[in-house]
């Protein structure tokens, strides 16, 4: 747990410094103050599509060596990429109410695409909890995680992919659409929501941790039953 | 109002059961007093559990009469005296998402007595400990254990117990037994039905089988 | 025990397994509201016709995803805990009873959380003073749903495919409700009475109500 709350303490940190560039860099001349709000959503999304690609890994992992330890990541990690998904989802509507005056545009594949994908991992949590044996929840978990992570690309390409109302990536490789300004504060932001998803993954995992030593520090259910008071039958 | 018979717990008159269209049971003509433990065996498949279901009144049947704790079967009448049969079934009867504890005092608050007797009902049959327990994390001891604690708070009249040893330890058997001898001293009647005639001789009073759907007399 | 102490307890107890095992708000809402996000990109409409459609496509997949939250607990219902009620001296009637109140609640947040998710995805343009005879339209609809749902369970007990069947006689019988909550947003847009709609809603829940009850001991003996 120390190792936890040390990461807890970086993240906390960055998020603080994010947070500040946030409310100081500039804005853009159309959008105004709204546009404080991408460095909300775009590290948001980011770091969902981060999260499932992991959950991926881990579900491989999973199915190759059979460790617990990658069941508890890949559940950790869809469980903050669900929170992220999430996040990134409210804050594009806030935007997209207050730019383009709707908060869901349904010419907007990435909304949709978005959402889908958020309900598919959601799907992958209903499905954790309703498989009670350990070993079957973490083979039927790795191969949906393993599978369900094709989305992402499809989700992250789909501005590239139809015309849309979304804007199309602002940092590529042969340059940024937008004051230096506001690229640091975004980047500082991506750090920043990256740090905070491996703080919160890693917190979630050493609970799982907890849960599974508490379960097996359980009495055994033989060990749980006495001995019945026979003589005492009538007194009931 | 329920009825309080004396003497006579059950009686049948060329009673029959069908299900699914299919005659199960024919020709039962049986009684069974007060205080008195009847066994029934036969083979899987022979009709003891349906046997069993048409004492409980969860089954009616198509011919002939028959009469528990004073109610005719197949009438309303079944309704007023189901709160003084108690059933050991194949399965246990548990509500799967609630604990031990939540299902005796669910069971307990339907059945319009007082809670207050469950925790009393668990330590009896050995349970406190694992009253916490969910049904999926109990064994099937416990399970047949919370039955016999409902049982305890219920007080039946007629007792009915389907194959309600097999699968149980010495200490989960004796609490039957118990049961038995409980119900027993208190006016009441038990039926057992087992595939192992030895078990039924050691704790019946009388022993018949079922054989072709009838009831016979065992040699 | 009375027979109204009988209802809430199972009411209760069917609300405390709902909250452990979450079927209705994991899984069916869920469910639902992917339906609310492929309903429009299946159709390809355009914006505002979308707008337009909202209302409807609301009560439609409400009540055919509703449908699932009544039936659930069909699905939970086994023969062993049947007979252990019916040996507990518990009325059939209250259980009837009991059952379709903890399945209204469940069906209401669900409406609701539905509701929420119609406004963000669709924006439908709603007549001012909406809220509610809309509350009152998606109460009763609960209502006449879950008691249909628990009427249907009834009638398919110890059926083979007993889900889909239960499914396909709710189906049908559901349409009332749909009519009643659909015209009442109707009649508001338009500016006419809903009293007429809000009656059928009421009529058809009694009636669901009555029948429950009195035929309660019938279907519990039929399905032995």
């Amino acid at each position: 747990m120390k190792r936890v709350r040390i990461l807890m303490a970086i993240a906390a940190a960055a998020m603080v410094a994010g947070l500040y560039l946030t409310l100081t860099s500039p804005t853009d001349r159309l959008q105004g103050e709204f546009t404080r709000i991408v460095n909300i959503h775009a590290p948001s999304m980011w770091v969902a599509f981060l999260a499932f690609g992991v959950t991926a890994l881990a579900s491989i992992l999973w199915l190759v060596r059979k460790t617990d330890r990658w069941d508890r990541v890949a559940e950790a990690s869809v469980e903050t990429g669900v929170l992220f998904t999430a996040t990134g989802l409210f804050t594009g509507m806030v935007w997209g109410q207050a730019v383009w005056g709707r908060a869901w545009d349904w010419a907007d594949p990435r909304m949709a695409s978005t959402a889908v994908m958020f309900f598919v991992y959601i799907g992958y949590l209903a499905l954790r909890r309703a498989t009670p044996d350990p070993v079957m929840r973490a083979r039927r978990s790795a191969i949906l995680g393993a599978i369900a992570v094709v989305q992402v690309p499809l989700v992250y390409f789909s501005v590239n992919l139809f015309r849309s109302l979304h804007q199309t990536q602002s940092i590529r490789p042969d340059g940024a659409t937008m004051p230096d300004a506001m690229v640091i504060a975004l980047l500082v932001n991506f750090v920043a929501f990256t740090l905070l998803y491996v703080a919160l993954t890693a917190a979630r995992v050493e609970v799982a941790k907890a849960e599974e030593s508490r379960s097996a520090e359980t009495v055994l259910a033989g060990d749980a039953v006495a001995a019945p008071l026979l003589s005492e039958v009538e007194d009931v | 109002m329920r009825l309080h018979p004396v003497g006579t717990h059950i009686e049948l008159e060329d009673a029959g059961v069908s299900l699914g269209g299919q005659t199960i049971l024919r020709g039962l003509t049986l009684t069974v007093a007060a205080a008195e433990v009847l066994g029934i065996a036969g083979p899987n498949g022979s009709g003891k559990t349906t046997f069993l279901r048409l004492l409980a009144t969860l089954t009616a049947p198509y011919r002939g009469t028959g009469r528990v704790l004073g109610a005719t079967l197949g009438t309303s009448e079944v309704y007023r005296i189901r709160q003084d049969i108690g059933l050991i079934g194949h399965i246990p009867t548990v509500v799967g998402e609630l604990t031990l504890r939540e299902n005796l005092q669910h069971a307990t608050r339907l059945f319009g007595g007082d809670t207050a007797r469950v925790e009393r009902a668990l330590q009896v049959v050995g349970l406190t400990e694992a009253a916490e327990r969910k049904v999926e994390q109990s064994s099937y001891g416990m399970l047949r254990r919370t039955e016999a604690a409902r049982l305890l708070i219920t007080r039946p009249k007629l007792l009915l117990l389907d194959e309600a040893f097999s699968g149980l330890d010495i200490d989960a058997q004796e609490l039957i037994d118990a049961l038995i001898t409980r119900t027993t001293e208190n006016g009441g009647a038990v039926v057992m039905v087992s595939h192992d005639a030895g078990h039924l001789a050691d704790r019946a009073s009388r022993v018949l089988a079922i054989s072709a759907g009838r009831l016979e007399r065992v040699a | 025990m009375t027979f109204w102490d009988q209802a809430v307890e199972i009411a209760r107890v069917d609300l405390r397994v709902e909250r452990r095992v979450g079927d209705v708000l994991r899984i069916i809402l869920p469910f639902a509201v992917i339906a609310l996000l492929v309903f429009p990109l299946a159709l390809g409409v355009d914006l505002s016709a979308i707008t337009q459609l909202g209302p409807a496509v609301f009560w439609a997949i409400g009540v055919l995803f509703g449908m699932q939250v009544a039936l659930r607990q069909a699905a939970d219902d086994r023969p062993e805990r049947r007979d252990l009620y019916s040996l507990l001296g518990v009325d059939p009637a209250a259980r009837f009873v009991g059952r379709s109140m903890s399945g209204s609640v469940l069906m209401l947040a669900f409406m609701v959380v539905l509701l929420a998710a119609t406004f963000v995805l669709y924006s439908p343009r709603l007549p001012s003073g909406w809220p509610g005879p809309v509350i009152l339209a998606l109460l009763l609809t609960a209502v006449g749903l879950t008691e249909l749902g628990t009427l249907a369970g009834e009638v398919t007990a110890g059926l083979r495919s007993r889900t889909a069947l239960a499914s396909l006689i709710v189906a049908p019988l559901a349409i009332p409700l749909v009519i009643g909550g659909s015209q009442t947003l109707e009649s508001l847009t338009r500016d006419t009475s809903i009293l007429p709609w809000l009656l059928l809603l009421i009529a058809t829940d009694l009636a669901l109500a009555v029948a429950g009850v009195a035929l309660a001991r019938p279907l519990e003996e039929a399905s032995r």
